[in-house]
C-alpha cells in the first residue's frame, strides 16, 4: 500500500452527517465498505465496537451509521439520522455489541462487522483513524489494508504460481493503471486474497475476465468512497 | 509536474515552478489526483461551501438541542440577543457563524468535517461572517469565495502532513487550532494578502492554540468543543487584524507545525480525546458523563 496522498478535497471533507468524523463518518464509511465486499442479501448483521466507540457510540450515533453504512447510505446522506428505523422498515436484523476490553493490538476506534447470507458469512474489522479516514485491516480472515480512496478489486483464489501475473496481465492489456498490489494467503497452497487498487473505473466485463480464471474463487469489486 | 510538497517553502515553489497562482496550483494537483476536471472540482467546492451556509442558517434559525442537554440553541441567542458589548457586525458574525455550524453538528446536522467534525464551524463561520459583513459579491459560485476556502485547506494539508488533524494523536490544537490557522488564512486571502501574508496569519493563530487539550465531556463533540469553534474564530480574526497592521510571526508556519507535532508528542493520553482528563474529569463533566450512559 503507497503512502496516501492529502488532497484538497480530503481536508473539505467529508460533507457529513454530524457530530463526528472519526465516531460517526468513519463508522458509516467502514459499515458502507463492508456492504460492498459483501453485497449479498443479508440475513443477519453483527457490529461490535472497540475502544473510544464501544464507551461513546450512543452520543456519536455510531450505532446509526453503522446500521446506516449497512444500508448503502453514505454519511453525508441525511437518511444516517434516522436509519435504525430504516433498518427496521427494511426488515434488516442487526445486533450492536460494545466490546469493553478487546484485543490491545486494534486501534483505539475499532468496528468489527459480521454479515451472514445463506451459507456465506464474513468478519471485517476496520479503524476509525481520524477525519473521517478509515482503514479495513481485516477481511474474511485475511488481513487487508483498504482505505476505500481508490477502486479496488478483491480476488479470493487458489493459491498457485502466476495469479497475481495473470491479473495484472488483463488490467494492463485494458490500459488499467495499478496503484498498489497486495496479496495475502492463510497458508501455503491454501486460499489466498489479492487486493488490487486501481485508477479510474474497471468495467464490469473486465472483471468478468479475473473471474473466469481458472484458480479463482470470487471477485468483489469495491468503488471507492472518496466523492 | 511535481504535486509533491511538505512544508509552505516546497508548496510555493511548486506553485511558482509551474507558473501558477496557490490556489490554481492546488486545483491542478486535486485534478491530476481526481482525474476530474477544473469545472467538476470548482463544483463540488461550491456544493460543500453550499452546505456550510445551509448549516449556518439552520443552527441560527432554529435554537439547536443535543441529546445530552449540554448544547442549547447558543448560536441563536448570539445572533439575535441585544446585549451586545463589541460594535463589529464581522465580529459577531464570526462568533454566531462558528458556534451556529458546530452545533448543528452537535446534533447530527449535516456538515463538512473542516479539517474534522468538532472544528468544522471556524473556518466556513469566519468567511461566511466576513462575505455577509463586508463582501455580498462573494458566495458558493464565486472563485475567490472559493479559493479562500482552498487557501484554507492548503493550511490543513500542511498540518496533515507534518504533525496531524485528530485529537486523539495531537489535543485540541491539532483540530479546533488547525482550523483556526487555516481560517485565519483563509480570511487573509480575501483580504488581497499574498500566499507568504496568508501562511503568516495561519501561524500567527496556530502559535497561539499550541497545547490545547482535547478532553470532550462524556467523550461527545460538544463541550468544549461546539463555543470553542466561536473563540477560535476570534483567535483568527486577531491573527488576520495583526497580520494587516504589518504585524508578523516571528516563528514561521512550517516551524510552528513542528512545534505542534512534538507538543502532540509529549501531551499525555488523559487530554488527548480519551475523554478521561481534563473538563471531562470535573465533577459535571462526570455527571453528564454518567447520564448519558
Amino acid at each position: 500500500m503507497s503512502e496516501r496522498t492529502i488532497t484538497l478535497l480530503d481536508i473539505f471533507g467529508p460533507v457529513m452527517i454530524g457530530p463526528s468524523s472519526s465516531h460517526t463518518a468513519g463508522v458509516a464509511r467502514i459499515a458502507f465498505m463492508a456492504r460492498k465486499i459483501f453485497p449479498y442479501p443479508l440475513d443477519r448483521a453483527k457490529v461490535s465496537f472497540h475502544g473510544s466507540l464501544a464507551k461513546t457510540y450512543k452520543g456519536h450515533g455510531s450505532d446509526k451509521a453503522a446500521v446506516a453504512g449497512l444500508l448503502g447510505i453514505l454519511p453525508e446522506d441525511e437518511r444516517l439520522g434516522y436509519a435504525l428505523e430504516l433498518a427496521e422498515r427494511e426488515g434488516l436484523s442487526y445486533e450492536i455489541v460494545a466490546v469493553a476490553d478487546g484485543p490491545e493490538r486494534y486501534h483505539p476506534n475499532t468496528a468489527v462487522i459480521e454479515l451472514w447470507s445463506g451459507d456465506k458469512s464474513i468478519r471485517i474489522r476496520g479503524a476509525s483513524i481520524g477525519g473521517g479516514e478509515i482503514r479495513l485491516q481485516s477481511v474474511g480472515g485475511f488481513e487487508a489494508n483498504l482505505d476505500g480512496s481508490l477502486d479496488a478489486i478483491l480476488v479470493l483464489h487458489k493459491d498457485e504460481i502466476g495469479v497475481i501475473a495473470i491479473v495484472s496481465h488483463i488490467l494492463a492489456a485494458s490500459r488499467f493503471n495499478i496503484a498498489s498490489v497486495a496479496s495475502h494467503r492463510k497458508d501455503k497452497g491454501d486460499e489466498a486474497l489479492l487486493v488490487v487498487e486501481v485508477d479510474g473505473v474497471v468495467p464490469s466485463s473486465i472483471v468478468a475476465q479475473i473471474r473466469d480464471l481458472p484458480s479463482v474463487r470470487e471477485v468483489v469489486y469495491v468503488p471507492s468512497i472518496r466523492a | 509536474m511535481n504535486w509533491k510538497f511538505s512544508t509552505v517553502v516546497e508548496l510555493l515553489d511548486r506553485a511558482r515552478e509551474a507558473g501558477l497562482s496557490l490556489p490554481a496550483y492546488l486545483l491542478a494537483r486535486e485534478s491530476f489526483y481526481s482525474g476530474k476536471g477544473e469545472d467538476e472540482l470548482r463544483a463540488e467546492l461550491a456544493r460543500r461551501i453550499r452546505v456550510t451556509k445551509t448549516a449556518l442558517d439552520r443552527g441560527i434559525r432554529e435554537p439547536q438541542r443535543s441529546f445530552s442537554s449540554m448544547t442549547d440553541g447558543g448560536a441563536a441567542k448570539l445572533a439575535h440577543g441585544e446585549a451586545w458589548p463589541v460594535e463589529d457586525e464581522l465580529f459577531r458574525r464570526a462568533l454566531a457563524y462558528s458556534l451556529s455550524i458546530n452545533e448543528v453538528n452537535a446534533c447530527g446536522g449535516k456538515v463538512i468535517a473542516f479539517p474534522t467534525a468538532g472544528s468544522c464551524g471556524v473556518a466556513p463561520g469566519l468567511l461566511w461572517a466576513y462575505r455577509d459583513a463586508r463582501d455580498p459579491s462573494l458566495g458558493p459560485d464565486s472563485p475567490r469565495f472559493q479559493d479562500a476556502f482552498v487557501v484554507a485547506s492548503a493550511v490543513g494539508m500542511l498540518i496533515a502532513l507534518r504533525a496531524t488533524l485528530a485529537g486523539s494523536a495531537g489535543g485540541c490544537q491539532a483540530e479546533c487550532g488547525a482550523a483556526a490557522a487555516m481560517a485565519a488564512a483563509g480570511l487573509a486571502f480575501l483580504l488581497g494578502e499574498e500566499p507568504e501574508g496568508c501562511f503568516d496569519a495561519a501561524a500567527l493563530s496556530l502559535k497561539n492554540c499550541l497545547g490545547l487539550a482535547c478532553d470532550p465531556v462524556a467523550g461527545l463533540v460538544e463541550v468544549p468543543c461546539a463555543k470553542r469553534n466561536a473563540f477560535m474564530a476570534a483567535n483568527a480574526l486577531t491573527a488576520v487584524c495583526l497580520r494587516r497592521a504589518g504585524i508578523s510571526s516571528v516563528i514561521p508556519f512550517d516551524e510552528v507545525v513542528g512545534a505542534m507535532k512534538a507538543i502532540g508528542d509529549a501531551m499525555p493520553a488523559a487530554i488527548r480525546e480519551s475523554a478521561e482528563g481534563g473538563l471531562a474529569a470535573t465533577p459535571t463533566g462526570m455527571s453528564f458523563r454518567a447520564k448519558i450512559q
